[in-house]
């Protein structure tokens, strides 16, 4: 019983992870991950495992896909230009790299004579806890400064990229003046902004439509 | 051959569980118009049946013998999986909530389990797959090929992504309290006081922010911003017809009954009907019974309460949902983990 699930979910896993790569369209091929993570996930679940395999669903297949499957819906890659002529260095470097995957394997293989067996309490809730926080704390500490300074980064980097300053405030339905137009005293490269509450304002302080300027 | 019997007995739960949600789903839809008419001063479907009680069927009818349209344009065959995704994800959580005690059949020594499967890590089993069920939404948008349709999408992936970390941090207190993640655990240790020992009463900041979370979460009003009719024609769902839009509207509504379950079973007590051990013995069919009609009582009132707000509520704007889900929800969740802690630390016995 526990053979034939685990050939379903590995066939399934190994379907999946062939079309993600063999898929022209980059949706399709983030997809195929998720039904990979979610075939593994149900292996993790064979293998007595349930905490896992559900975090396995939840962080991957629930999160990081989902904001993967975003930036691809919003960036519509399916229209760019595949460079695949660029990638050719890569192929050299990616047979190498399987040729060391399927010596990993073969070594697992061979040398590991007494796996632990299916049924064990390692995977559940508990035992994992119990383990994140005395005998792991240090790397578990460590691993969440880890991403707490990705996140930091990342705002970071997106705060700075764009032409709005940092104390620059995004009212959606006002209008936004750069401060060069609207303050003499501004250095031109200025990029912090002005904002008004409506188109009316907004021309007034460029010292356009002084008509309507009287009629507030 | 016990594991054979055993494969076909899960297989006449699962059958049984879905019928039933399926079943109090559709009443549901057809309670929403009714108590809307009655909110906004007009009667609501009446005439199929008496009071309408046939109407739901007859929708069915409609639904099935409509033109099924796939637009020209679409991406075909993402267009078809996209549906079967989120009504699949929406029934796949039905089968962990213990909808009652086990019970004995009467005459018999045979007792089963008003539960489908009984998992160690039943909550989490509930957060994967309603987070797998966002997929649904968001590739509809993508391959209908319409503007309305990938702008809903897009909000729509944006709003569950936000919202679903205020959901899950406002459980975090309510796991910290049982110590355990099965379901049917948290329920058992809700039965003390008689039945009333609910987790609402311990965590009464979790359970708001766990409902208005949910509310985004299942977008309805008034976060039911990826269906803004008067911007985005239906969202999403623009392009869909016939059934494949009968599916999306299923697995809404499965959602709906989805979370109003598991406020029950976290927050309201489960089954336990407050004072009944004083009546009744506990292993009884009797008893079984009228926890089981409990736990779906409780259901309902969160069913209605799902209508009432939808009769009451204007819509948030977009910005002003963004700004709720990140810089209120989510800090008063973490407050609520940390006040939980703190309390659990002083007074460990209470």
């Amino acid at each position: 019983m526990l053979a034939l699930l685990f050939i379903l979910f590995a066939g399934m896993a190994i379907g999946c992870a062939l079309a993600v790569v063999a898929q022209r369209n980059p949706l399709y091929s983030a997809i195929s991950l998720v039904g990979v993570f979610i075939s593994l996930a149900c292996l993790y679940v064979t293998l007595a495992a349930p905490f896992i395999a559900a975090v396995q669903v939840i962080v991957y297949a629930g999160a990081i896909m989902v904001l993967v499957v975003f930036v691809i819906m919003l960036l519509n890659v399916e229209q760019e230009e595949r460079g695949r002529n660029r990638l050719k260095f890569l192929v050299p470097t990616a047979i190498v790299l399987a040729g060391v995957l399927i010596a990993e394997v073969a070594f697992m293989l061979f040398s590991v004579n007494n796996p632990t067996p299916a049924v064990s309490n390692i995977g559940l809730t508990s035992s994992i806890g119990t383990q994140l926080f005395t005998r792991y704390l240090l790397p578990f500490e460590i691993t969440s400064i880890l991403l707490l300074m990705a996140i930091v980064g990342a705002m970071t980097l997106a705060r700075r990229g764009g032409l709005l300053s940092a104390d620059a405030r995004v009212i959606p339905g006002a209008q936004q003046l750069p401060r060069s137009l609207v303050d003499p005293r501004a250095t031109p490269d200025d990029l912090r902004l002005v904002e008004t509450d409506s188109t009316v304002e907004a021309g007034r302080l460029l010292g356009i439509d002084q008509r309507n300027t009287q009629k507030d | 051959m016990d594991t054979a019997i055993d494969i076909v007995l899960k297989f006449a739960a699962i059958t049984v569980a879905f019928v039933v949600v399926l079943l109090v789903v559709a009443y549901t839809v057809l309670a929403e118009r009714r108590v809307l008419g009655f909110i906004q001063g007009r009667l609501g479907p009446n005439r199929v049946g008496y009071g309408g009680v046939l109407q739901p069927f007859a929708d069915l009818l409609k639904f099935i013998l409509k033109e099924d349209i796939v637009p020209d344009k679409s991406t075909r065959f993402v267009y078809v999986l996209a549906p079967v995704i989120a009504t699949m994800a929406a029934l796949m959580t039905m089968i962990v909530y213990p909808f009652g005690p086990e019970i004995r059949i009467p005459f018999t020594s045979i007792t089963i389990p008003l539960v489908v499967a009984h998992f160690d890590i039943g909550l989490l089993y509930v957060l994967g797959i309603t987070s797998v069920g966002v997929y649904g939404i968001m590739l509809a948008g993508w391959s209908s090929n319409n503007k309305y349709s990938l702008m809903g999408g897009l909000r729509s992936s944006a709003q569950m992504i936000s919202y679903e970390l205020a959901l899950g941090l406002s459980l975090i207190g309510v796991i910290m309290l049982a110590g355990t993640l099965d379901l049917a655990q948290i329920v058992d240790l809700q039965s003390g006081w008689h039945g009333t020992r609910w987790f609402i009463l311990l965590q009464p900041l979790g359970f708001v922010l766990y409902m208005i979370s949910a509310i985004a979460e299942t977008n309805r009003v008034p976060f039911d911003l990826p269906e803004a009719e008067t911007e985005l024609v239906a969202g999403f769902h623009t392009e869909y017809s016939a059934m494949k839009f009968a599916l999306f509207f299923l697995a809404e509504y499965i959602n709906m009954f989805t979370v109003s379950m598991l406020a029950t079973t976290l927050f309201l007590g489960g089954w336990n009907v407050p004072f009944i051990d004083m009546f009744l013995v506990r292993g009884t069919f009797l008893f079984g019974l009228v926890s089981a009609l409990g736990f779906l009582a409780k259901v309902i009132f969160f069913l209605f309460m799902y209508i009432w707000i939808r009769g009451t509520l204007p819509r948030f704007r977009f910005d002003q949902l963004m700004n709720f889900g990140w810089r209120i929800l989510l800090p008063l969740a973490l407050l609520n983990i940390f006040l939980t802690a703190t309390i659990i630390y002083f007074f460990p016995n209470f």
